[in-house]
């Protein structure tokens, strides 16, 4: 379907948010932050499998090593005490750094993998870490040139 | 907004610590420093400044507030939704609330504060005294502002003690006095203070919360949060803290998604391969936004009821006609009415037979072929029709306002259309069905909704449907008797699960292509022939007028349905086991479906009837 039209320069695409689907946490290791890595059906043929996995194995481990329990935690939360948590003002948590590293994380693969496949990732700090979204996108019909004064249109998400 | 009165306890506190403390420091320290040891002063000092910054945090900072479900989210669950959810967490199962506040199930620890109104993860307790939730985020802060203040009054305590026992003569003097008075203070508030902190003490320990250990949870059962006394003091004290989930976001970058989009490479349309996956995206698409969709219109007004005793007079002839049609079937002579069927057909897929034709031949030998341009726009009303049918069904007993706009868009989209399935699109089950989603939930916000949802879900009940072609005599029977005739053919039809008994049943199974009863035998234990009765009959029943006829048996397995996972016919058990079951079996099936001759909307109520009576028969064969 993508063939057919490179070579029809007059005709026009755009996308509309088809549906969503929700990736919901994994709850068996309690309730450390963990989504559930199995490939939702909706998604069977927007995107392999493979590429689908290693976001969702990439993001838990993510989150796993913001929530690890180890030297860098023990440090920052002795030094929070002794400063009297002024600290928090001035200083970023570990936490806070490995969640922009998840944002960035997100917004590439978004650009990489997911928009060219009509599809986009939610950041799940937007849900309150309870759901990755992802919003299906499909193609809304083309609009010829010849019908008049159609032009481009394209769905952009942030 | 909180009650001025809510500010009481948290006002008391902090001016009872800080007057205390403020006095100890100035009346009494000055002495203490001297006659008892300079390092005293400045200890106490310390540990009111932690207990100052603790119960600062305790008091200010998000407990791990949730913030509310997203209309998306939450659509398909509201109406249909267990209140429980069960999750396993360590292999203890675990039951999640539905919060009807905050739309999502309470992710385990979880709970809703009534005073916040807030759902609060891992939550604790709502404390009066700092007049915030404890939860996740604050904990450690609440605790140790608990284990700080103890020592605090301790250490207050035994300094004015000390300056008291030293000056017994001058007890109204105003340094004793001052002394005096914040002893009592402390000695009035250690007790309970201390009670609360071994309490948390021992909460810790075990690895529970304030509201596990009031409401019971683990009496007699397991903890499943607990690692060990260390590994939970640990955690509470030094995990990192979670971040807040209310906070606005920075701005993002835009993304722009425009189409053509990629395709898997296994998913790839190829002229030979099977075009399976091309349909997925759609079909399984079984949610849709309502403000991107803009698809299709609003649907015309309502056609008129049918006359009863029209309906009644049709029925028997049409019942008649079937029953030499059925057995011109059998005989395998029944692809030739398909080429003069008329309504019924034509009905049933509103799709121009010249873009049938065109599209599905070259898919024919596909065995599991399926069209995707027959999701374009222009079949959007057949899936329409099915699914305003059985939308219609899923919340007439919720949503009685919207029950007229149902039946509406159907007769619209079948009264718009005037293409009829093509021969070969008949013959060869190369055609996709228009989408049946009878339980979408995103069509339970009305008829726009309805509409959106079309061709995106491809019901392989089509493809039983209409194996058979249609008999000729259907053509001239109208709508109502077909379901009145599926009503009655029921009974029969219960007993021969395999066999043709129906209008509407797969009687050409015996005639179909070797390659499709492979097909459908290879899918297990389906019986198309009963499913297909039953999808017909519920879309029968939808004709317009039916829908006050929906018993509040279909409703109400509606909140009895367990949630599944997101299958787009998953919802349909909920629906009518007996219908759904099977739709939901043969959703498994590749769309590779001829269309089905379904009756049109112009059902009366007594069809809903039969539908609900169908439903609501066990279905043994699944």
């Amino acid at each position: 379907m993508a063939t057919e039209f490179h070579n029809l320069q007059e005709l026009r695409h755009s996308a509309s948010l088809a549906t969503k689907v929700f990736i919901q946490r994994d709850y068996r290791d309690s309730t450390i932050c963990k989504f559930q890595t199995k490939f939702p059906a909706e998604l069977d043929s927007r995107i392999e499998r493979s590429l689908f996995e290693e976001t969702l194995k990439t993001l838990n481990c993510y989150y796993a090593e913001a929530e690890k329990i180890g030297g860098q935690s023990y440090l920052e939360g002795c030094l929070a005490c002794a400063t009297a948590y002024i600290i928090f003002l001035c200083m970023e948590t570990r936490y806070e750094k490995i969640l922009k590293k998840i944002s960035m994380y997100i917004q590439e693969q978004n650009e990489k993998i997911y928009a060219p496949r009509g599809l986009l990732l939610t950041d799940p700090i937007e849900r309150g870490m309870r759901v990755i979204e992802i919003s299906i996108f499909e193609d809304s019909g083309s609009t010829s040139s010849s019908s008049s004064g159609s032009s481009p249109s394209s769905s952009t998400a942030q | 907004m909180r009650r001025s009165s809510a500010y009481i306890p948290v006002s008391t506190a902090a001016a009872l610590l800080v007057t205390s403390s403020t006095l100890f420091f100035v009346f009494t320290c000055p002495w203490l420093a001297v006659n008892v040891s300079p390092v005293f002063p400045p200890c106490v000092g310390i540990v009111f400044l932690f207990v100052m910054a603790n119960f600062i945090m305790a008091t200010f900072m998000d407990a791990g507030v949730f913030p509310r479900a997203n209309e998306d989210e939450d659509k398909d669950e509201d109406f249909r939704a267990p209140l429980y959810k069960n999750v396993e967490v360590r292999g203890v199962q675990v039951r999640m609330k539905w919060c009807a506040s905050c739309h999502f199930y309470r992710p385990p620890r979880c709970s809703h504060c009534s005073v916040c109104d807030q759902c609060v993860e891992d939550f604790d307790h709502h404390c009066p005294w700092v007049n915030n939730c404890i939860g996740r985020r604050n904990y450690r802060f609440f605790f140790l502002f608990l284990l700080s203040l103890t020592l605090h009054m301790v250490g207050v305590f035994s300094g004015g003690l000390l300056y008291v026992l030293d000056h017994p003569e001058n007890l109204w003097e105003l340094h004793t006095a001052v002394a005096l008075a914040v002893m009592s203070v402390s000695a009035l508030f250690f007790i309970p203070v201390l009670g609360l902190s071994c309490f948390h003490l021992v909460l810790v320990a075990r690895g529970r919360t304030t509201n596990e250990q009031v409401t019971g949870k683990f009496q007699g059962g397991v903890n499943p949060f607990t690692r060990g006394c260390c590994q939970n003091v640990q955690f509470v004290l030094f995990s990192p803290i979670t971040p807040r989930y209310t906070e606005k976001l920075g701005e993002r970058l835009p993304l722009h998604i425009q189409p053509p989009f990629h395709q898997p490479e296994s998913h790839k349309l190829s002229p030979d391969g099977s075009v399976l996956s091309q349909i997925l995206p759609v079909k399984s698409l079984e949610e849709v936004d309502a403000p991107d969709s803009k698809s299709l219109t609003c649907p015309p007004p309502l056609p008129p009821k049918p006359d009863p005793v029209l309906l009644k007079n049709h029925l028997a002839a049409l019942e008649e006609s079937l029953l030499q049609s059925r057995a011109l079937m059998l005989s395998g002579h029944s692809m030739n009415p398909l080429q003069t069927s008329e309504s019924p057909t034509k009905v049933l897929y509103q799709v121009p037979r010249d873009q049938m034709g065109s599209r599905i031949s070259p898919l024919v030998p596909q065995e599991h072929a399926s069209e995707p341009s027959l999701l374009q726009p222009e079949n959007h009303a057949n899936a329409l029709t099915l699914n305003s049918r059985s939308l219609s069904l899923k919340h007439s007993s919720r949503r009685g306002s919207q029950r007229a706009e149902i039946p509406h868009a159907s007769q619209s989209v079948l009264s718009g259309r005037t293409g009829s399935l093509s021969y070969d699109s008949l013959l060869h089950p190369a055609g996709v069905q228009p989408a049946f989603l009878p339980m979408d939930p995103g069509l339970s916000r009305g008829c726009v909704d309805v509409q959106r949802l079309p061709a995106r879900n491809c019901s392989p009940v089509f493809m039983h449907i209409n194996r058979e072609p249609s008999p000729v005599r259907y053509d001239s029977l109208p709508k109502p008797l077909m379901s009145s005739i599926q009503e009655r053919r029921e009974p029969d039809d219960k007993d021969k699960p395999m066999q043709d008994s129906g209008i509407y049943d797969t009687p050409s199974r015996r005639s179909l292509p070797q390659d499709l009863r492979g097909l459908s035998s290879s899918r297990g234990p389906t019986p198309p022939a009963y499913g297909s009765r039953e999808f017909l009959l519920s879309s029968a029943a939808y004709g317009y007028g039916s829908r006050s006829h929906l018993s509040s048996s279909s409703s109400s397995s509606l909140t009895r349905a367990p949630r599944t996972t997101s299958s787009p016919l998953h919802f349909n058990r909920s629906l009518s086991p007996s219908i759904y079951q099977s739709l939901d079996r043969q959703s498994q099936l590749p769309p590779s479906t001829l269309p089905a001759p379904l009756p049109t909307s112009s059902y009366g109520p007594q069809k809903a009837l039969a539908y609900i009576r169908g439903g609501e028969r066990p279905e043994p064969e699944l």
